[in-house]
């Protein structure tokens, strides 16, 4: 038993020493729960049983209600089964209002020209912060004595409602997607400056040879895949590209790189004559905006097949280990028969071709392509990468930390935009906590001691 | 591991005490029965969302303020936010906006056709979107209302600015920008203008400035080398009247080529005032904000409004320039 439990305690010791971060973003959430809790209210069908309901106890029976609702698919539900369930319970239906607040004026005024002015109005929540209802004895003093029933507010934080971590996953899947190959090229002690622009290359090559070649907004599902593989491929030989450079003829990364932003921005305008290209077909949002298996987004599934496929290869397979042992030191991993200039070559091609995968995604989440995409995406990628743990020095560093460090990124970007921190302030954040996540693991290398100290 | 643990802990209390400095949301709670009577000054009514192209030009700031000080006189809170010209960040923005609930977006769109995803998001959700003067050109993306400067008028007040400097003869040219919307309009009231009147001011070309001090005075250099004659420059904005200045100066051409800009921005209003620019069809950001939250207050009470507003420009001179109070405060 006791040696079991100490091989508990040290796989514990490793988990924290690889994946310490995650704490620091278990605190976020857990901060930014708190800092957004806020009144919450039932939507849809379950708004509408719970107002009906109200509705019942109070009003007197003989009296006939109006059923406001709002655009959108919550409302219509929500509308159904209200209408449905006042009939149920025998009382009146005066008319039932689906849009906006001109159409709810207009009905009113028009039920009061025919005497038939209602005594409620049932709101979804949105309808009822229309300033028409919230101060309808001023703007329509007919209406003054209607009573408004809407749905009962509860607290819960707005960070932790599904559709805000739906979005926390969304905008960070594209630069997460990227930075996998950003963590196999750091690494190797490399670097890939060209992500950013890659995207925008490929955002708009797979949109322009859609429109070209594909037949523009009548393009086939079939025709849109290859077109998007082709823009892919594309991002990837850009990387092959920069490999080369890399191997080949000693240029350092940083240069090789840095050139190959500017030719993949250049050529991105070039090709979309500075434009935004959308002679698309609009189910280009499938992959983006779509979901599928559980109502989960398409871009999270993919996101996660691609983690889960690479923290396999990066921790299991031979070719895995060859990159941590061409970034911890490239002349002992030469001698011992890694192939170390293959491995290089590899890890650049991933890099462009996922950064081309990026670009799809975008595409697909924008329904169009521009080269104005991917600004400064490179930066944000090399931060998720290093917040996750992955020293710039190569040789060290997790697949999985650097999911980590996307989602620790993400939830200050929203956790920020849901306080209402200002968007220059937000920048400041962001460039200090990423100071002090890589301040963070220095000291860990350093075994937690501010002056010298090699052993850890 | 202690240590470490106070390391940790540390971070994200900085981290914490940085983010939460912000006001937290006085939520108004109506409660299920008869509506309130108009909420008292200082309790907020609504929220709502706004993000503009960028912060870093001073007619976004103009629009931004105007909207914030229009938004509190109604009690209602704005929640500012700017894109950066990133499409994909706008978007991230108005998910936020929807996560927040505001009762209305306002967009100046960093992408005109990009934006149509997140607007549709936005009306999937119940939420009206405005946008300010930059339109949306997203198609099935609804936009209850789009408020902006006429910019075709602009560009007409700029050829009449530009016939009475010339008296009515010469040569000119038109620093151009032709991949904004309303720069195309600016322009082509600027043309037409000219070709009504029966002016015989002759536009010897168009050159893409692209509205920054920097191309437009590369741009201007050429021109001038090109058209020794030339008697006058359109410039679309006041970056690009600015670049263009600084190449008459360095042509020695400096008051003897008759410089039309536009905007009204404080430094083009300055060089209104020192001569260097004849004058500016000025546009008037406040208004534009201002406007737009009227807007939103009038669809929110359920009254119709108009699909698109547009706001005239005005035409600055020196005269005007002297009097102004924004240029006499220094």
């Amino acid at each position: 038993m006791a040696g079991n439990r100490g091989r508990m305690g040290a796989a514990g010791r490793r988990f924290i020493a690889d994946y310490g971060m995650i704490f620091v973003l278990l605190l976020l959430c857990v901060y930014y729960s708190v800092a957004t809790l806020n009144v919450q209210y039932p939507t849809g069908s379950e708004a509408a049983r719970q107002v009906v309901a109200e509705c019942r106890e109070r009003l007197p029976s003989g009296d006939a209600a109006l059923i406001v609702a709002h655009h959108g698919q919550d409302a219509s539900d929500f509308a159904r089964e209200a209408e449905a369930g006042l009939k149920a319970a025998g009382v009146e239906v005066a008319g039932v209002v689906l849009g906006d607040p001109s159409a709810l004026r207009l009905e009113l005024e028009r039920l009061g020209a025919a005497g038939r002015a209602p005594k409620a109005i049932l709101a979804t929540r949105e309808a009822a912060e229309w300033r028409l209802i919230r101060n309808i004895g001023e703007i329509l003093p007919a209406s003054s004595g209607v009573s408004v029933f809407c749905p009962e507010s509860h607290r819960w934080p707005d960070f932790l409602k599904r559709n805000n971590l739906l979005a926390v996953a969304d905008r960070i899947v594209v630069i997460a997607i990227v930075a996998i190959g950003m963590t196999m090229v750091i690494i190797t002690a490399g670097i890939d400056l060209s992500v950013g622009s890659l995207i925008a290359f490929s955002a708009v090559m797979a949109t322009r040879l859609i429109r070209d070649a594909a037949g523009a907004a009548n393009a086939s599902a079939a025709g849109m895949v290859l077109c998007c593989l082709a823009a892919i491929v594309a991002c990837g030989i850009v990387g092959v590209f920069s490999g080369l450079m890399v191997t080949l003829f000693s240029v350092p990364p940083f240069i090789a790189t840095l050139a190959m932003m500017l030719v993949a921005s250049g050529t991105a305008y070039t090709l979309a004559a500075g434009q935004s290209i959308y002679e698309v077909p609009a189910s280009i949002d499938r992959l983006g905006r779509g979901t599928s298996l559980f109502g989960l987004p398409n871009t999270l599934i993919l996101m996660a097949v691609l983690y889960v496929v690479a923290h396999v290869m990066m921790s299991r397979t031979a070719l895995g280990r060859y990159v941590y042992a061409t970034g911890g030191n490239r002349e002992a991993a030469r001698l011992s028969g890694v192939p170390v200039r293959r491995v290089i070559l590899f890890v650049y091609a991933v890099c462009g071709a996922l950064a081309g995968l990026g670009g799809v995604v975008q595409t697909s989440q924008l329904q169009s392509g521009a080269p104005t995409y991917g600004l400064m995406y490179e930066l944000y990628v090399i931060a998720a990468v290093v917040v996750g743990g992955t020293s710039l020095s190569g040789g060290q560093g997790k697949i999985l930390g650097t999911l980590i460090g996307a989602f620790i990124i993400a939830v200050i970007q929203n956790g920020m935009n849901l306080t209402g921190v200002e968007s220059y302030t937000q920048n400041i954040i962001l460039g200090l906590v990423i100071l002090a996540a890589v301040l963070l693991d220095k000291l860990k290398q350093r075994g937690w001691r501010l002056r010298g100290g090699e052993s850890g | 591991m202690k240590k470490a643990s106070a390391v940790l802990l540390v971070l994200v209390l900085t981290v914490s005490a940085l983010t939460g400095c912000k006001k937290r949301e006085t939520q108004p709670a109506p409660s299920a029965g008869p509506a309130a009577a108009k909420a008292p000054t200082g309790k907020v009514e609504g929220k709502i969302g706004i993000s503009v192209l960028t912060l870093t030009n001073p007619f976004f700031i103009d629009i931004v303020k105007a909207v914030e000080d229009e938004a509190k006189k109604n009690g209602f809170e704005a929640i500012v936010t700017s894109s950066e010209f990133d499409p994909a960040k706008q978007r991230d923005q108005v998910k936020d906006f929807i996560v927040k609930k505001v009762n209305a977006i306002i967009l100046t769109p960093a992408d005109s056709k990009a934006v149509g995803t997140a607007i549709k998001e936005a009306n999937e959700a119940g939420i009206p979107v405005f946008t300010a003067d930059i339109a949306s050109l997203a198609e099935d993306a609804k936009v209850v209302s789009h408020i902006a400067t006429d910019n075709y008028a602009g560009g007409r007040q700029a050829a009449k600015a530009m016939m009475e400097a010339l008296g009515n003869k010469g040569k000119v040219a038109v620093l151009d920008f032709p991949v904004v919307e309303s720069v195309i309009l600016r322009t082509r009231g600027f043309e037409d203008e000219l070709k009504e009147s029966k002016s015989p001011i002759v536009i010897v070309g168009k050159w893409n400035g692209k509205g920054v001090k920097d191309e437009g005075f590369k741009v201007a250099q050429d021109i001038l080398t090109a058209h020794k004659e030339l008697d006058g420059i359109f410039a679309i904005n006041d970056p690009s009247a600015l670049g263009a200045y600084a190449a008459l100066e360095k042509a020695g051409r400096a008051g003897k080529v008759v410089l039309i800009g536009f905007d009204g921005q404080l430094e083009g209003k300055k060089a209104i005032l020192e001569g260097k620019i004849y004058a500016d069809p000025i546009q008037f950001p406040d208004l534009i904000g201002r406007t737009t939250v009227q807007t939103i207050m009038k669809y929110l009470d359920g009254a119709k409004v108009e699909p698109q507003i547009l706001i005239p420009p005005s035409l600055y001179h020196k005269a005007d320039a002297e009097k102004d109070p924004a240029l006499s405060a220094k």
